[in-house]
């Protein structure tokens, strides 16, 4: 049987420039790397103990902000980016 | 500073519908949205039960005029065993009783957010409310210990007498006036994929209904669009969290079943979407002096389906109403806003919450064991089949008032079983003779403990004894 390939980022829209909107605190960072399993577009390491986020994440986000709620030591602060940029979802 | 009665943040559906609300009740209102238009942000599944006929009629009358609209009259199980084999696929319209229960019976609708959420915003400006698309609401502003309004990202600063939330999930709102950070328990994370397919194509294979599939990988749904459909499957963002979220629905595309019914549509991936959706047992506070949440932002859809939109219109509507009596009183204390958890909680949305716990539990001791959940998804559709009820998309009110109305009406049928055993099953034994309805019964008894040291003799007799439908078969003097 012939499988579907899926290329995530050929499935997501995007407009503008949304500027910084996702932290990392170190200092409460525990390495756990629960944010890299939740995110779907794999932004997210832990390297030398510390979740590192994807320098690229502006253009690659979903911005669904489950880094932010499955942290539990509260070190990812996430925002919403500025008024009328990001990702746009034609079909939900 | 401009100066509203009311500030809505958010235009999905929970603010649409305050913001309809609060200007139809003659208030000053404006919402604000962060996408470049209603719907731009928003992922949803998105179905609509039928106590939307109940509630909000003028919208459901509407929905058909949307481009992306197919109606919904049945849904349809696929249970696949521990081999991705498809084991039963079954799907029921409901009972008679359900029929009857709203006017247009157990008929809903799927509509993407695109269409949904601009049209609930055009009702809500033609109501006479302002809208402000890509506008980020950043903070509130406090006075005296109140919400008094909020600042936008651009810095600007818009006074009100009452502020509504309706900015979803992780609602800034909620979080910069301090009434909780992230949710901590309860919230999960819903993987979607949106499938382009031909229409007539999805007319023919799928026609009028909602699909989902259960396996040993939980459950998944597939809401069908006019010429699309969505594959979503969620999951608890919590410690147990273990896999990326495309894999959950990667595992149903694996499945030779959901292939083939691509191929028969000519589906192909089209767009990827994750939203959070806050699946809890109770909902959070729901206001603050100067402050309302509804929707997700309170944490508001049903414990038991994740079925959201209806709630978040019915708190925005209730949300509305409360700051009108706020504003008649000129206050707009903690204590006034109070008001709007009471009449929220005499509401259906309240009954829906009264069972939270038992809801959600009922998902961690079934679909999460896949070995328990494939034969109670099985038991439940087979009893299905005897059409008392259909267990499956009943939106139609408070889950514990659908399900005490299904049981009743199935003890209500119990006298009938009987009736329907003469009347349907019967009939499969019309053309067998007498003689071969006895070796018939013979051949079982080895298999039945109790029975199978009686001579053949005495074991007929014991039958016909118990069963007026063997009787003339075993006792008749009908010969061979
Ligand atoms: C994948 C998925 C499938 C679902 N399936 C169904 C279904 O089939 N049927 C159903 O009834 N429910 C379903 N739900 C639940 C339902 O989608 C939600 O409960 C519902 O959308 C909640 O409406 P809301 O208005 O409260 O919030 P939202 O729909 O999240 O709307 C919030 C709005 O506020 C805007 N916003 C957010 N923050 C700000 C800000 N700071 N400033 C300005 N604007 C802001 C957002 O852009 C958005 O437009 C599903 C949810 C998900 C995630």
């Amino acid at each position: 049987m012939e499988e579907m390939k899926i290329d995530l980022k050929k499935l997501v829209k995007r407009v503008g420039e949304t500027g910084e909107f996702i932290t990392c605190d170190e200092s409460r960072c525990d390495g756990c790397g629960r944010c890299a399993d939740a995110c779907s577009m794999g932004l997210w390491a832990v390297s030398g103990g510390k979740a590192r986020l994807s320098p690229r994440y502006t253009e690659l986000c979903l911005e669904c902000a489950a880094c932010w709620e499955i942290c539990e030591r509260e070190a990812v602060d996430f925002h919403y980016p500025r008024g009328g940029t990001g990702v746009v979802i034609e079909y939900g | 500073m401009e100066e509203y009665d009311v500030v809505v943040v958010g235009a999905g559906p929970g603010g649409s519908m305050a913001a309809f609300t609060a200007a139809g009740l003659g208030l000053e209102t404006v919402f604000l949205e962060r996408g470049r238009k209603p719907g731009d942000k928003n992922s949803s599944g998105c179905g609509l039960g039928q106590r939307w006929w109940r509630d909000f009629p003028e919208i459901m009358g509407e929905l058909p005029g949307l481009p992306s609209y197919r109606k919904v009259e049945m849904v349809v199980i696929n249970l696949v065993d521990e081999d991705n084999r498809l084991r039963m696929r079954s799907g029921t319209t409901g009972s008679d009783l359900d029929a009857t229960r709203w006017p247009h019976g157990m008929e809903g609708a799927s509509v993407y957010r695109s269409c949904l959420d601009p049209f609930l915003a055009k009702r809500a400006t033609d109501e006479g409310a302002e809208l402000r698309t890509a506008t980020l609401a950043s903070d509130v502003i406090m006075d005296d210990g109140r919400v008094a309004g909020i600042v936008t990202d651009a810095g600007e600063r818009i006074g009100a007498k009452v502020v509504i939330a309706a900015d979803g999930a992780m609602s800034t709102m909620a979080r910069a006036s301090g009434m909780r950070n992230r949710w901590g328990a309860g919230c999960t994370l819903v993987p979607q994929l949106d499938f382009g397919c031909d229409e007539g194509k999805l007319d023919d294979v799928i026609g009028n209904a909602e699909w989902c599939w259960f396996g040993p990988f939980y459950g998944a749904y597939q809401v069908n669009f006019r010429e699309g459909f969505h594959l979503g499957a969620g999951q608890w963002l919590r410690r147990d969290w273990d896999t990326r979220p495309v894999d959950m629905l990667k595992r149903v595309m694996a499945i030779p079943a959901f292939q083939a019914m691509t191929r028969a549509v000519d589906a192909r991936p089209r767009e990827y979407q994750a939203h959070l959706l806050p699946w809890m047992e109770k909902p959070a506070k729901s206001f603050s002096a100067g402050l309302m949440l509804v929707g997700d932002a309170a944490g508001f859809p049903c414990p038991l389906e994740g079925e959201g939109v209806w709630h978040a219109c019915t708190s925005g509507r209730i949300a509305a109403e409360t700051a009108a009596y706020a504003i008649r009183k000129g206050d707009f204390s903690e204590r006034t806003l109070s008001e709007y958890e009471r009449r929220w909680r005499a509401s259906s949305l309240g009954l829906e919450h009264e069972f939270g716990r038992e809801f959600v539990e009922l998902w961690d001791n079934s679909a999460f064991d896949p070995e328990k959940m494939g034969r109670q998804i099985q038991l439940l559709l087979e009893l299905s089949m005897l059409n008392p009820f259909s267990i499956c998309f009943d939106w139609g009110d408070a889950h514990m008032e659908c399900l005490n109305m299904h049981l009743s009406h199935f003890l209500d049928m119990l006298p009938e079983f009987g009736e329907f055993g003469g009347r349907y099953i019967k009939p499969f034994a019309r053309g067998i003779s007498p003689g071969n309805v006895r070796r018939m019964l013979c051949m079982m008894k080895p298999r039945l403990p109790a029975l199978r040291r009686l001579s053949d003799e005495r074991y007929l007799w014991l039958l016909a004894r118990f069963s007026r439908s063997l009787r003339p078969y075993l006792e008749g003097r009908e010969g061979e």
